[in-house]
């Protein structure tokens, strides 16, 4: 279990601090799947480097902690101060451009074995991560290629496969599928739930798509201006969101046939209270060259295209 | 196989390059409306005080017009002209140094100017590209940036005034070299051989100099960019090794357009260092071709700039053979 308390990182910039992640305290249980939402900027991808152990200037952990109930393969325990030995062992990481990820000059299969990973014999690595490409839906000479070779989807799949191959405990994914075309993103989130399901490690999966949360995730999080608005199991804050913002980004999922997105603008504007509005308004100039989509119960001088 | 018909089209068009370049040389200076032969006969004349028959000078243009292929209309010329530059590298005799021939003037100066240039240009390449590198990849760190001042102050330095204060402070003030070195020709013994070698190294660590600053400007402006690269930031994430990823990731990378850099200044070594050898007295082929230049001697000019566009197309096609092996992603199938 990852126990975060009262977290808050900064970035420094001069005289300037911002704290990008204020305040935040949250127990990750083992295990399961965890999406983070929020719009850009509220901080996910600071909380995702501050978890990874990924600290450098200028930003830095200002309060709080992050407590690992990790075991290094060594049996110490891991700490937020050795975490970096523990990349690509206990905690992994797959990155958002899985496109450009990979070093387009050296085969794939260089690119599993030039890190301390758990294993020092570079060879049975190799023989085992040849093995794993069949589980990755991949076949075994994807290693021995250079990334142009492989399609986007096959390059996300061998970075999953990197992430995963280790076993690790946890897993961070930012933004995994955000390249990808919604075909190919689906598959990839099926093999990251299906090996999850076999490895029964933790998952914090970055993404701004609700859909992807939905399908995917035991639980969310939601974050807004550095701090957790909402932190439930999936189920429950998609039925029963109870923070305004989480509902907001609820609501922004759109549905087939679904009319809310229309009422909910109408209701909005609506609120303003000092023009009617019907299902079809029209274009009227309120100032010169300045439209608005408006119906004609207000006084209004003269309408466009009339 | 597709190797194979890869290098095979690259010769093809290396050939065509060589062709072309060879046409204009011939058809330039013919299109000039002054024939040589009618000015060295006027000289010729004037020297005589006009005393030349008219039979003497018929045989005088003819001898003339053969020895410098200029006999016949415009494709016997041209014709003639490739089928002596082909199959015998041969350019006539030099104007100014009758009857020497051209290519045995230039055979004599290339090796000086080759010797010299090349070792000289891949040291300088060698030596500011690890620079560069150790600069770019550290450039967060201030210790790094001593190492980019030296690309910025050694850079902008006029090659001349490099030269002089070189030569000033390692031949005058610290005598180290001679401050007038002499070459010696002919039959060449080990004693000889170092004694070339001393009196090269001053040059050379002028040339070394001048080039060393942009290499490590330009290495260090790719690796800085290279180490933003997601794959860099990735194999960080990876717990790679700074090492690793100074060396596999951001130096293999960034090394591909210097690698064309390179090949382009060594195709231009060929026309020698002129500064260089008028400082140091290096026999080179700059030397020869500025005596060219200033003597007016046609013959010596079209052999150097022969020789200048083969090795400018011989370093395309090196680079263009080389270049798949750094690259997979050009590599043909």
């Amino acid at each position: 279990m990852i126990s975060i308390k009262d977290l808050q990182v900064s970035y420094r910039l001069g005289t300037r601090t911002i704290h990008a992640v204020d305040g935040v305290t949250l127990d990750i249980p083992d295990g399961c799947i965890v999406g983070i939402a929020g719009e850009s900027g509220c901080g996910k991808s600071t909380l995702m480097k501050a978890i990874y152990g990924d600290i450098t200037s200028p930003m830095h952990l200002s309060r709080g902690s992050i407590t690992y109930g990790l075991k290094s393969a060594k049996g110490r325990q891991v700490t937020a101060q050795n975490i970096r030995e523990e990349w690509f062992k206990s905690i992994s990481y797959v990155p958002q451009s899985s496109m450009n990820s990979l070093n387009p000059v050296i085969r794939i299969r260089e690119q599993f074995i030039d890190f301390p990973g758990t294993d020092s014999n570079k060879k049975r690595v190799l023989e085992r991560a040849r093995a794993y490409m069949g589980k990755l839906g991949l076949p075994p000479e994807a290693m021995d290629s250079y990334p142009h070779q492989l399609s986007g989807g096959m390059r996300q799949r061998m970075m999953i496969g990197l992430a995963t191959f280790f076993q690790p405990e946890l897993i961070i994914a930012d933004e995994p599928t955000t390249a990808l075309d919604v075909v190919v993103q689906k598959d990839i989130l099926m093999l990251l739930m299906e090996l999850q399901e076999e490895m029964k490690n933790t998952i914090l999966v970055v993404s701004h798509d609700m859909g992807v949360h939905y399908q995917v995730t035991h639980k969310m999080l939601i974050m807004y201006a550095g701090r957790v608005v909402e932190y439930g199991d999936t189920d429950s804050v998609f039925s029963d969101p109870q923070h305004p913002y989480t509902k907001m980004l609820i609501d922004s999922l759109p549905t087939i046939g679904d009319d809310s997105m229309r009422g909910l603008m109408a209701s909005a504007a609506g609120a303003s209270g000092d023009r009617a509005y019907r299902v079809e308004p029209i274009l009227h100039e309120v100032k010169p060259g300045h439209f608005v989509a408006q119906v004609a119960a207000a006084p209004v001088a003269q309408s466009v295209g009339a | 196989m597709g190797a194979l018909v890869y290098i095979a089209k690259r010769f093809g068009l290396y050939l065509a390059v060589l062709f072309i370049g060879l046409s204009i040389t011939f058809l330039l200076p013919r299109l000039m409306p002054i024939n040589p032969v009618d000015g060295y006969i006027g000289q010729i004349q004037s020297r005589a005080n006009g005393a030349l028959s008219a039979e003497a000078i018929a045989e005088l243009r003819e001898n003339l017009e053969n020895l410098y292929g200029l006999k016949g209309n415009l494709f016997t010329q041209y014709v003639d002209y490739m089928k002596r530059i082909v199959f015998s590298f041969d350019f006539g005799p030099s104007f100014t140094y009758f009857p020497q021939p051209v290519s045995q003037m230039l055979m004599a100066a290339l090796p000086w100017t080759l010797s010299l240039l090349l070792t000289a240009t891949v040291i300088a390449w060698t030596l500011g590209n690890l620079v560069g590198l150790v600069a770019g990849y550290f450039h967060k760190k201030k210790a790094a940036s001593i190492l980019e001042f030296v690309g910025i102050l050694l850079y902008p330095i006029p090659y001349y005034i490099l030269a002089v204060t070189v030569l000033l402070l390692l031949a005058y003030v610290f005598p180290v070299f001679p401050l007038s070195a002499t070459f010696p020709v002919g039959q060449m013994s080990w004693e000889k051989v170092g004694m070339i070698i001393y009196n090269s190294l001053l040059p050379g660590i002028t040339l070394v100099l001048a080039g060393f600053g942009w290499n490590i400007l330009s290495m260090k402006a790719l690796a800085v960019a290279t180490t933003e690269e997601p794959y860099v930031i990735y194999a960080r994430l990876k717990g790679a090794s700074n090492w690793t990823r100074m060396t596999r990731y951001v130096f293999r990378n960034a090394l591909l357009p210097q690698v064309t850099a390179l090949a382009l200044s060594l195709g231009m070594v060929f026309n020698g260092a002129l500064l260089t050898e008028m400082i140091f007295s290096y026999p080179g082929i700059g030397l020869v071709m500025r005596a060219a230049a200033t003597g007016g001697d046609y013959n010596v000019l079209y052999g150097a700039i022969t020789i200048s566009i083969i090795a400018v197309a011989t370093a395309g096609l090196v680079i263009d053979l080389l270049y798949p092996l750094l690259d997979p992603r050009i590599r043909h199938k």
